[in-house]
């Protein structure tokens, strides 16, 4: 990899601040990115990432400071001339329209003409040559909301990159993908470099930043802390500049000795999801559950929980074989999902923190008619302490706070049902650092008091840290079962693509 | 600690100019209208006619209160009222011969709540957009309605249910005492029972409801049947204090119960209401026709005012909710 | 292996739904009307079918956009009664011009409550309709106006290219006009953008807020028409011509496949579900059944129709969870 110390500035942002009502968003934060560059820029939540993007995309406009790009300096600037100027933004949440084709997503906002209608022919062209340059194999004909979501991101790089950009900015590419599929991103990245294209990379996952940056940016608080050649940074440095503490143990591992058999899956199996599945969880225990995207872990967790059925197999809890087939009765039998989807699945936004924490164990809290309001909220307000909810007001919207927050109420909602089994679905996606390591420290809380944690992550360093025995999906099947002591990123790989047989 | 790490967040819900608007507006409203009434006519501030006012809207109250869990459970809305409506009251007049007033009543009732149970299973099981579906239930419930009676009209016989229904207990007419009543048991069932919590959820995020357990399916049912009960029942009073009903009997009434709801402050889209607000609704929509009436307008005007105060309500709710919420 | 071929027929039902329901209707009629299947009901089927077709057509943009407007009844009372008022003061012409323009004013309205004041459609146009039927009422007293020259609206249900009407001849052109529209020009591409996920399509630079405005304008544009000319034809105008049709408007769209959750639809499948309808309630009241019975089988007929289509496709979220079972072969695999 060449790096282009010496390359044209693609991207220079100075002395950028920007302030809300009441919150200093920016603080004199400056940026600059080279042509052919992957600068990665880290911080927690809050620390002005996204506002910075913001601002360069023209969504906002800064109070102070300049930017400096394709021979322009304005002080701010529209999205549509952003745009023109060659910036191109791929957010977390796809800007990809379900009803139409994949083709006509591509050129959509830009349509090729003919006369007054739509040149089809030439959107069809346009859309296969981009698709063949990203090397994605994608029918452009093929309704968008058809695809899978890693298909559907490729798609957005596609519309991206049919503009011709100088400067792309990736928000959380990769935090509903899976290794396969980031790897068939780096490489878009790899080619979009070569190319001349400065990268703007934004992520948590450092490992990520240590593999395809060139320089890291950290920001923490509004202000620009510093900017190093990823070859001489080491992931818990940047923590320790994104944070400003020593966070020693990230992820805290105790050792407990295990306890019965708390959850145990014989053969389950449900058509076109997952085949002939076993595992099963011990009290006092952390399982790991591994696999590509698509494996089928998800569905897996699903089923176990009651969202969807199973079409054959047993499942037994304690002992006890249970027929679980909806969610009310998984509460009931002891088991809580904390789902992959906060946004669509785990949060109601426009309710109170209060009212969301005591969302699935309501009618316990109630006399014969009435919620008992005192009781309630002394429940809650312990939680939220226990789980450092910050700020810890109870009574405000679910909506008005970060993603790490909503994560953690969303498990103490699950916590509160006092469940026997603890199922997690990617529990600390999209989640900064600091409540990452307040989630690890819930969940170790939680086994070490006796519960069975049976946890889905496509992070491996958070598997490998957190579990005891890792299970490994392919295409939905169970092909391996890793102890902690046989578990690395390599045997983990290495079964989740296939390359074991089943054990 | 600043608000650094929700830099979006400008206020604390309790205590946005919004919010503070929204829970003066309604008194506030109330008070403006009983002051416009008093200066518009000396017949307005009079006990006689304020107790006319509240008597004449308790009927369509009773379906605010019903159409107030159908908007908070996210149910949109439910058009098939003047149906059920129009079917409770034909039923319990056309079946009193037959059965004798009291059970003809019930049987108004129960057929009203049946076409409700249908929108519920509809709606609630089966997902059918509410505004088909209940476009679609209100069209046959009504025709069947006039089918019963070769669209004509249908007249009481004299009983002691209607001699009860037109009377006043403690100076108050029974209907008010219906609609308080009524009011009083639901306003707990939403604000502070489990059920209230649950129809919040679904109205709220009905995928995050499921997910957590909540019985989503039934709460939005319910949440139809429920209103379909409290229509039945209107179409029964109605009918049994006007001594008479037509298929029409319920026309427009749950364009006036969606204004009463809206205008006491729910959100069309769910997951936020009280009964309170709404009976604040009923009685500003219940003043503002007296004082159309009052005033010397035209009826037809009512429609007019009402359509616009709904349009100024949402409107100036809508404006704080934006200015307050996130970007 | 039932269950396997009852539900793909159920499934084959919905699809073909329109072509099934002109059978049964054609069926159904001929068996009961004397001289049911003949050009000349074929005409009339799709001439009655015009006002509420233009109705339907109006809406079918909104409908798209994951909008909804029920005030067309409204809409095209007050345009009708504007015509018919202004016929004897500025002359026919200009008097159905008038009566088109006041359709697009009401649109105007609905355009900026919903996009400048940011009101739910399904809100505003409640309002808008409650408005604009009781000014209805006001301005005529309750009573229908009688136009001042009635001959001139005769020649709109006289006889056109056989089977068609003039004015269900321009109903047609309209429908095709507006499928060209829709499915080849780009601004009827970007409709389907912003009703299917607005935030995507404001992101690529398309007006969204333009484009929700427009449909409010077409759709009174449309309401307006289809009062124009049922007024011209009728000689009169009514104050609730409009009022009871628009549960038929909506059942029509319904049935022709357009959803109300946005982003899907075309003006033909419209199109097709006004006719079906139309030959529909042509057999029944051919038949001798009374209106309010019609009531019952056209509600009949819409949840009928919508639950087969509910159990059939299922929820109709998009990009559910099993569509996540579609592989992907990079073309260069790498092995970490």
């Amino acid at each position: 990899m060449t790096k282009p110390e010496q390359s044209a500035l693609a991207l220079r942002m100075t002395g950028i601040s920007k302030s809300f009502p009441g919150v200093k968003a920016l603080q004199n934060v400056n940026l600059e990115v080279r042509e052919g560059e992957v600068h990665a820029i880290v911080g927690e939540n809050g620390a002005g990432k996204s506002t910075l993007m913001k601002i360069l995309a023209g969504f906002y406009q800064p109070d102070e400071g300049e930017i400096q790009a394709a021979g322009e300096t304005v002080s701010h600037w529209t999205p549509r001339e952003a745009r023109d100027r060659g910036i191109g933004m791929i957010y977390q949440e796809l800007n990809l329209v379900p009803d139409l084709s994949v083709a006509e997503n591509i050129s959509l906002g830009a349509m090729p003409r003919r006369g007054p209608f739509v040149d089809y022919r030439t959107v069809t062209v346009l859309a296969k040559s981009v698709l063949t340059e990203l090397d994605a194999d994608i029918d452009p004909g093929t309704r968008l909301g058809d695809l899978s979501i890693s298909q559907q991101q490729l798609v957005e790089i596609a519309k991206v990159v049919a503009r011709k950009p100088r400067i792309v900015v990736f928000d959380e590419p990769t935090s509903s993908l899976g290794d396969k599929e980031t790897r068939v991103l780096f490489d878009v990245i790899e080619k979009m470099r070569s190319r001349g294209i400065a990268i703007i990379y934004i992520s948590h996952r450092l490992q990520e930043v240590m593999e395809i940056g060139d320089r890291v940016t950290v920001l923490r608080d509004g202000r620009h802390i510093e900017t190093r050649d990823v070859a001489g940074v080491t992931p818990d440095q940047m923590v320790r500049l994104m944070v400003g503490r020593d966070l020693s143990e990230m992820f805290p591992k105790l050792d407990l000795e295990l306890g019965e058999t708390v959850l145990s899956v014989t053969n389950i199996s449900r058509v076109g999801q997952f085949e002939d599945v076993t595992l099963d969880v011990r009290a006092n225990e952390i399982v790991g559950l591994a696999g590509l995207v698509g494996s089928g872990r998800t569905e897996v967790a699903r089923a176990i929980f009651g969202l969807d059925p199973i079409d054959s197999g047993e499942i037994s809890l304690r002992g006890k074989v249970v027929r679980i087939t909806n969610p009310r009765k998984g509460v009931a039998a002891g088991i809580a999902l904390v789902p992959e989807d906060r946004k669509g699945q785990g949060i109601i936004p426009a309710l109170s923190v209060r009212e969301n924490f005591t969302l699935a164990v309501i009618t316990r809290i109630t006399n014969a008619l009435l919620i008992f309001a005192r009781r309630e909220k002394a429940i809650v307000t312990d939680l939220a302490d226990r789980l450092k909810v910050n700020p810890p007001q109870i009574e405000r919207p679910l909506n008005a706070f970060s993603g790490g927050n909503q994560q953690k109420v969303v498990l103490g909602k699950w916590l509160l049902s006092e469940p026997s089994l603890l199922i997690l679905d990617e529990p600390t996606r999209g989640v900064d650092v600091g409540a990452k390591a307040d989630i690890h420290e819930i969940i170790g809380e939680f086994a070490q008091s006796g519960g069975a944690v049976l946890m889905i992550s496509s992070e491996l360093p958070e598997l490998l840290a957190v579990c005891d025995r890792i299970f490994v999906l392919h295409e939905g099947n169970l092909v391996a079962e890793i102890p902690r002591a046989a578990a690395s990123e390599e045997s983990v790989m290495r079964a989740a693509t296939g390359q074991v047989s089943a054990a | 600690m600043t608000d650094l790490k929700t830099p979006a967040v400008t206020f604390d819900k309790t205590r946005t100019p919004g919010t503070l608007f929204s829970t003066l507006s309604i008194p506030v409203a109330i008070v403006v209208l009983v002051v416009i009434g008093a200066i518009v006519s000396p017949s307005f501030l009079t006990v006689s006619n304020l107790t006319n006012v509240i008597n004449a809207n308790s009927t369509v109250g009773l379906i605010a209160l019903g159409m107030t869990f159908v908007m908070v459970c996210g149910g949109l809305a439910d058009l098939s009222v003047p149906a059920n409506v129009a079917m409770g009251a034909l039923v319990t007049l056309g079946a009193q011969p037959v059965v004798g007033p009291g059970a003809a009543a019930l049987l108004g009732i129960l057929v009203a709540t049946a076409g409700g149970v249908i929108n519920g299973l509809l709606v609630g099981y089966l997902r059918i957009n509410p505004i088909i579906a209940t476009l679609g239930t209100g069209s046959v419930l009504l025709g069947l309605s006039q089918l019963l009676i070769g669209g004509g009209i249908v007249y009481a016989q004299p009983s002691d249910l209607a001699n009860f229904v037109k009377s006043s207990i403690l100076g108050v007419p029974v209907l008010i005492w219906i609609f308080v009543i009524v009011a009083l048991i639901l306003q707990p069932l939403l604000s502070r029972t489990a059920y209230g919590r649950w129809n919040l959820a679904v109205g709220g995020n009905y995928q995050a409801a499921a997910a957590s357990g909540v019985p989503v399916r039934f709460t939005k049912a319910s949440a139809f049947a429920l209103t379909g009960l409290l229509s039945g029942i209107c179409g029964t009073l109605l009918a049994l204090s006007n001594g008479q009903a037509r298929p029409i009997i319920g026309t427009g009434y749950e364009f006036v119960a969606i204004t009463a709801v809206v205008i006491g402050g729910t959100s069309v889209f769910g997951g936020n209401g009280s009964i309170f607000r709404t009976v604040g609704g009923v009685i500003i929509t219940a003043l503002i026709g007296n004082l159309i009436i009052l005033s010397g307008l035209p009826t037809q005007a009512t429609g007019l005012i009402t359509g616009a105060i709904v349009v100024g309500a949402v409107g100036i709710d809508a404006y704080f909710r934006r200015k307050a919420g996130r970007e | 292996m039932k269950g396997f071929t009852i539900s793909t027929a159920a499934s084959r039902v919905v699809q073909y739904r329109l072509l099934v329901m002109l059978v049964a209707v054609a069926v159904f009629g001929g068996l009961n009307v004397d001289d049911f299947l003949t050009i000349n009901t074929l005409q009339s089927v799709i001439d009655r079918a015009t006002v509420v077709g233009f109705l339907a057509l109006g809406l079918t943009p909104v409908l798209i956009a994951g909008q909804i407007d029920l005030s067309i009844g409204s809409t095209m009372s007050m345009a009708g009664i504007t015509t018919i008022f202004l016929q004897s003061y500025i002359g026919n012409i200009p008097a159905a011009l008038v009566g088109l323009v006041v359709g697009v004013l009401i649109g105007v309205i609905n355009a900026v409550l919903v996009v400048v004041f940011k009101i739910n459609s399904l809100v505003a146009t409640l309002a808008t309709l409650l408005v604009f039927a009781s000014l209805a009422l006001l301005v005529t007293n309750s009573y229908p106006l009688s136009s001042s020259d009635p001959i001139f609206g005769i020649p709109l249900t006289a006889d056109f290219l056989a089977i068609f009407t003039p004015r269900s001849a321009m109903f047609i052109a309209a429908a095709l006009i507006m499928f060209v529209w829709l499915k080849a020009t780009p601004s009827g591409r970007n409709l389907y953008a912003v009703g299917s996920n607005a935030p995507a399509a404001k992101s690529a630079g398309i007006n969204a807020n333009g484009y929700l405005a427009a449909t409010f304008v077409i759709s009174g544009l449309f309401a307006g028409a289809a009062g124009v000319l049922q007024s011209l034809s009728t000689a009169a105008g009514s104050p609730v011509a409009g009022a009871v049709m628009l549960i038929p408007a909506i059942t029509a769209v319904v049935i022709g496949g357009t959803r109300l959750e946005g982003g899907r639809g075309s003006s033909l499948a419209t199109l097709g579900g006004v006719l079906a309808l139309g030959a529909l309630t042509a057999a029944l009241e051919y038949s001798g059944v009374p209106s309010y019975t019609q009531a019952v089988y056209t509600g009949l007929l819409l949840i009928l129709l919508i639950t087969l289509d509910r159990l059939v496709s299922g929820d109709g979220t998009t990009a559910s969870r099993t569509h996540r079972r579609v592989k992907v072969e990079p073309t260069t695999p790498r092995i970490p």
